[in-house]
């Protein structure tokens, strides 16, 4: 956080390109782990496990997103389905091959991302709204396909129920377990991207968003980059989809419709696309402000009953629910205006202004 | 920067407010006796908001009822309230939010929901509630022991309907097996009562066919088109919800369909789809339900009592929509009969292993005489018997068409065991 | 042979009745392409603008007991209070910003606007009463909806509206302009805000009458905002920029998703009605990316 660049000197190349160049970053790195995995669950109590639960699993979403959506340059509005088609893979190698988790993850990944990529082949052809709308038809297809091919929903329920994850003889199935095992693949996930966008590849998907035409002109072969960062984005849905199945024990097509693609979008918007730590953010931000808006409307209940004793608590309660449906659109559309880069810009702000802390000119 | 400070305020302002809610828990209020606290987990913003402000409406209602008249052997309700716009992850913060303040019974709201939920039901001992929705085959109370589908589930719905069908076309004096359309919806609780369908078509030899209705429902001229005009079904069964039973009541009419040869699940047949397709429209239209419909109960006298005491009026919905306002106080209604007859038997303190005892003894639920349906749960039937009683659409009003019956019990049972060894 | 004649009905009806459902489609869809039209803004929220536009008329006359004719102007005044809102307050600011960014915002709006319908009348559907016959018109044995009937009628006419608008009038011409370059017409002495806010309010008062139409045909309430995913293929398909294409599009997803709700959901096990449109969507992009008549959008590096 409190990043001194004074003072210090690169001498080789690969120094100069480490991921945290400084080492004040190297030991902030260290001290975040620290909180992550030994602070915080020494302290937090069932309820915010599970809050911290369901972060970890958005925000490895979220980043495979910006990867597309950030990076790329692709708009996406099927993410929702690629994440059921992981779920579902996953599930299915769990219970009918009875392989481990830790096969079923990459393998959900990996046929998330096959399915991904098909989706993305028209993104060769069509961009920008367009391309939006396309991969909206994989949400429908995606969920018609689940519903309607017995061997993929095992019955009329649509509904795979899914042995909670065991390593060994060890079955993670308390809220603290699951929390570490989500925690280790955000930690994997934001390695890997990060790695990623500096790589030969990022910096291909990067030239592609910012003029395709051009990226071709230099070089970039646009067929393999533009189905490549689907692929990608796509395995990580997947692994969100693995992560909820194991999670909540079943894999439901249900809990991955439009409202969860669109929820994904909102993420990486709020946290601010094209940066990793951003989507981390805005997964945060999109998961919890729901429930904060339900504590602030409690919290009003409670203080127009108190006010107008005379009004019917139905009544009362019913109208607050509405504001929130207001407030949580009121709230996106203002954060869209007043903060355009994101919660990534505010931490970088913030950053910046410790940064000369406290000889700020 | 000036967004920014503006944007840091908001961030604080939320955590602060998420802090302050987790620590200041609920405040007793100076009852003399400890309260006993149920999970009531609703939707008012999402998909299914339309059922989710009258049952909330009548739970709360009838909660408000129980604790005047001294609550549960002394011991007042709370509710641990949560709405959560039909979202998963909301939901599951709902759960934990629940387990932390240790009530003693949830509603699982919507299909998704219980799905997502029993497995932490079953392990932490919490009964989950899933009246006239959930998997039926949770029916099985020996395999999922904490979770309840009571009233009715969708397999004992399609064994109703049949059953109804046929006994009128018996009625009618008519020979020869009827022709069935079923009109569903195109997800998995839709699908639901296919093997059941299936099995009674066999049994019974009349004709059967389906056809589907994929969200959003909202038009659905063909599928009708296709039922009226080429297959020429004598009777039909829906199983849709949100818009679609109105829809499908106007789509029958237009196309000239008798509208009492049309029998529709409990979630197509309330105040609010006559409302929006109009009554003299739906003239005719049969629904099930697994609660009483209308407001002259002596429950309801009970409840304007109440609000009259308290110099109020009723919510509107009490008389507007009954069937949600009914069906929200039988859905507490069970709960309280539970925990009543837990605390007969155990005693205080009361825990979800207890109240799970307490819901396998319901026989009827006492103080919703005529609301309630003939219920009987056991720890091998979860649902009660799967009692329904059909009512129909009748000049402005849903008046009863039949008494509480439930059909082909024998294949629906045999269904719900038959899953334990089947392949899944 | 035999057959086909006994089917020759059937598949008539199953057409016609599409066909119209489809017009009414477009008469959502009109709205969609308008603002894209002018100013390159997808709004995600016209499903939202229809529903709310519509309930303002439904709940005028059911709970404030006015005539159609007063409802329907208070349901216009609505929407164009609310169109010019979200021109001014979030359009403007966003001027610039990634198409992201204001499909984000439009889905914000779309959350206030369900918000604010629970808030003021809560979700019981209500329907609104036309003056036109519910019982089926019979023509050449094939039983017709009059509504569908009288909605296609309306899109037919704004669609000639529109045309007429965008070719002949100066308006249109200054419309056009700002389309076709923001800055150039800019140049030109042409008010680009003030055309901004006249096509958001021309799609507000579209929305308002494509409320109405569907209202009646299915009820009003915070469900009839799902008719906007419908609209997706239909403006795709017959491309984002063209008015025409937008009620071509209509028809063509109107007739193909009643004969896949006819002739394949026997075959598959139903529900192909919703993705069958999508699939011929992504298919004519192959073929055609900007649709049938869409803007065909030359890049340059």
């Amino acid at each position: 956080m409190v990043n001194r660049e004074c003072g210090v000197f690169f001498s080789t190349y690969a120094a100069d390109m480490r991921l945290f160049p400084l080492p004040l970053t190297r030991w902030t790195m260290v001290g975040i782990a620290g909180l992550g995995f030994v602070v915080f669950p020494l302290v937090a109590s069932d309820y915010f496990l599970n809050i911290a639960n369901l972060v970890c699993i958005a925000a490895v979403g979220a980043i495979g997103l910006n990867l597309l959506v950030g990076y790329t340059g692709q708009i996406s509005v099927g993410h929702g389905a690629f994440i059921a088609a992981g779920a579902y893979a996953g599930a299915l190698v769990v219970t009918r091959a009875g392989l481990p988790f830790w096969i079923a993850l990459p393998f959900g990944g990996l046929m998330a991302a096959v399915v991904g990529a098909f989706f993305g082949i028209p993104s060769l052809r069509i961009k920008g709204l367009y391309l939006a709308i396309a991969t909206l038809a994989a949400q429908f297809i995606i969920e018609w396909l689940i519903i309607h091919i017995e061997w993929i929903s095992g019955g009329a329920e649509s509904t795979v129920t899914v042995p909670k994850a065991a390593i060994g003889p060890w079955v993670l199935d308390t809220l603290l377990e699951q929390y570490f095992l989500n925690l280790i693949v955000l930690s994997l996930a934001i390695v890997f991207a990060m790695n990623l966008v500096r790589s030969p590849i990022g910096r291909a998907f990067i030239a592609i968003r910012d003029r395709d035409v051009a990226a071709e002109v230099i070089g970039v072969n646009l067929f393999r980059y533009k189905l490549l960062a689907f692929a990608v984005s796509s395995f990580y849905a997947g692994v969100t989809g693995i992560l909820y199945a194991l999670y909540l024990g079943a894999a439901n097509y249900e809990q991955f419709d439009i409202a969860t693609s669109i929820d994904f979008l909102a993420m990486i918007i709020i946290g601010g696309l094209g940066s990793i730590l951003g989507s981390v953010f805005g997964a945060f931000f999109i998961t919890v402000l729901p429930m904060a808006l339900r504590v602030a409307v409690d919290g009003a209940v409670t203080a127009a009953l108190f006010l107008f004793p005379a009004a019917n608590i139905s009544h009362v309660v019913q109208s607050m629910t509405a504001v929130k449906l207001i407030l949580f659109g009121g709230l996106i559309i203002v954060f869209l205006i007043v903060e355009p880069e994101g919660l990534n810009k505010l931490w970088r702000n913030i950053k910046d202004y410790f940064r000369v802390w406290p000889y700020s000119y | 920067m000036k967004g920014s400070k503006w944007l840091v305020t908001v961030v604080a302002s939320i955590a602060g407010l998420l802090a302050f809610t987790l620590i200041g828990a609920p405040v007793a209020d100076g009852q003399s006796k400890e309260p006993i606290r149920f999970g009531i987990m609703y939707d008012q913003t999402g998909p299914t908001s339309v059922w989710g402000v009258p049952i909330v409406a009548g739970a709360r209602d009838y909660t408000r009822l129980v604790n005047k008249k001294g609550g549960i052997n002394g011991h007042p309700i709370e509710w641990v309230e949560h709405e959560m716009g039909y979202k998963v992850p909301t939901a599951i913060e709902g759960y934990e939010r629940f387990k932390a303040a240790k009530v003693v019974a949830f509603w699982a709201w919507g299909t998704p929901i219980i799905y997502a939920l029993w497995e932490r039901a079953t392990t932490d001992k919490i009964p989950a509630t899933t009246p006239g929705f959930g998997r039926a085959d949770a029916a099985d109370g020996e395999r999922y022991r904490y979770v309840f589908p009571m009233a009715a589930s969708y397999w004992s719905q399609a064994g109703a309907g049949v059953k109804f069908i046929m006994d009128q076309w018996k009625k009618e004096g008519k020979t020869g097996k009827p022709k069935i359309a079923f009109l569903y919806w195109d997800n998995p609780a839709g699908r639901e009562p296919f093997p059941i369908l299936e099995k009674l078509q066999k049994q019974e030899g009349f004709q059967f066919k389906s056809w589907a209705v994929p969200t959003p429902g909202l038009e659905m001229s063909a599928q009708v088109q296709d039922i009226v005009r080429r297959y020429r079904a004598d009777w039909v069964i829906t199983h849709i919800w949100s818009k679609a039973p109105a829809i499908s009541i106007k789509e029958f009419k237009r196309l000239g369909f008798p509208m009492n040869r049309v029998v529709s699940f409990v979630w197509g047949a309330a105040e609010h789809d006559m409302i929006a397709a109009g009554w003299d429209v739906a003239e005719g239209y049969y629904g099930m339900q697994f609660a009483g419909v209308g407001a002259d109960y002596p429950v309801h006298r009970e409840i304007a009592q109440m609000y009259k005491e308290e110099g109020k009026t009723p919510p509107k919905e009490m008389f507007e929509i009954s069937v949600g306002y009914n069906r929200g106080m039988l859905w507490v209604g069970v709960m309280i009969e539970a925990a009543r007859l837990a605390l007969d038997k155990y005693g205080w303190p009361l825990d979800g292993a207890k109240l799970q005892k307490g819901f396998e003894m319901i026989d009827g639920v006492r103080g919703l005489e005529g609301v309630a349906p003939q219920l009987k749960i056991t720890p091998k039937d979860h649902e009660g018997g799967g009692y329904v009683q059909i009512f129909q659409t009748r000049g402005g009003k849903i008046v009863p068409a039949t008494d509480w019956f439930h059909g082909y019990r024998d294949v629906v049972l045999e269904a719900v065991y038959a899953t334990k060894e089947g392949k899944k | 042979m035999r057959f086909l004649l006994d089917e020759l009905p059937f598949f008539l009806e199953l057409l016609v009745s599409g066909l119209l459902i489809g017009m009414m489609y477009a008469l959502v869809a009109l709205g969609f392409v308008l603002i894209y039209k002018a100013s390159q803004a997808i709004n995600f929220a016209q499903g939202e603008f229809v529903m709310f536009g519509g309930f303002v008329v439904a709940a005028s006359m059911r709970y404030h007991g006015l005539s159609l004719v007063l409802s329907l102007a208070l349901g216009f005044g609505a929407m164009v209070v609310i169109g010019l809102l979200m021109e001014r307050l979030v359009l403007r600011p966003l001027t610039g910003r990634g198409v992201i960014a204001i499909i984000m915002a439009t889905i914000g709006l779309a959350s206030i606007l369900k918000g604010l319908l629970l808030l003021i009348w809560g979700p019981l559907s209500v329907n609104i009463p036309l003056p036109i016959r519910e019982e089926p018109v019979e023509i050449f044995t094939l039983l017709v909806k009059l509504v569908a009937v009288v909605g296609a009628i309306i899109s037919l006419v704004f669609l000639a509206g529109f045309s007429f608008l965008f070719l002949r009038s100066r308006l249109g011409i200054a419309l056009r302009a700002v389309a076709d370059n923001q800055t150039v017409a800019q140049l030109m002495g042409i008010d680009v805000r003030h055309y901004f806010a006249l096509t958001w309010v021309t799609a507000g008062v579209v929305a308002t009458i494509g409320g109405v139409m569907w209202g009646n045909m299915i009820g009003a309430d915070v469900h009839t905002a799902l008719i906007g995913l419908k609209v997706f293929p239909v403006v795709i398909l017959g491309g984002l920029t063209s008015v025409p294409g937008a009620v071509l599009g209509g028809l063509i997803v109107g007739a193909v998703e009643n004969l896949a709700a006819g002739y394949i959901d026997p075959f598959v096990g139903g529900g192909t009605k919703d993705f069958v449109p999508y699939i011929l969507m992504i298919l004519a992009l192959m073929v055609r990316p900007y649709g049938f008549f869409g803007e065909q959008v030359i890049e340059r590096v």
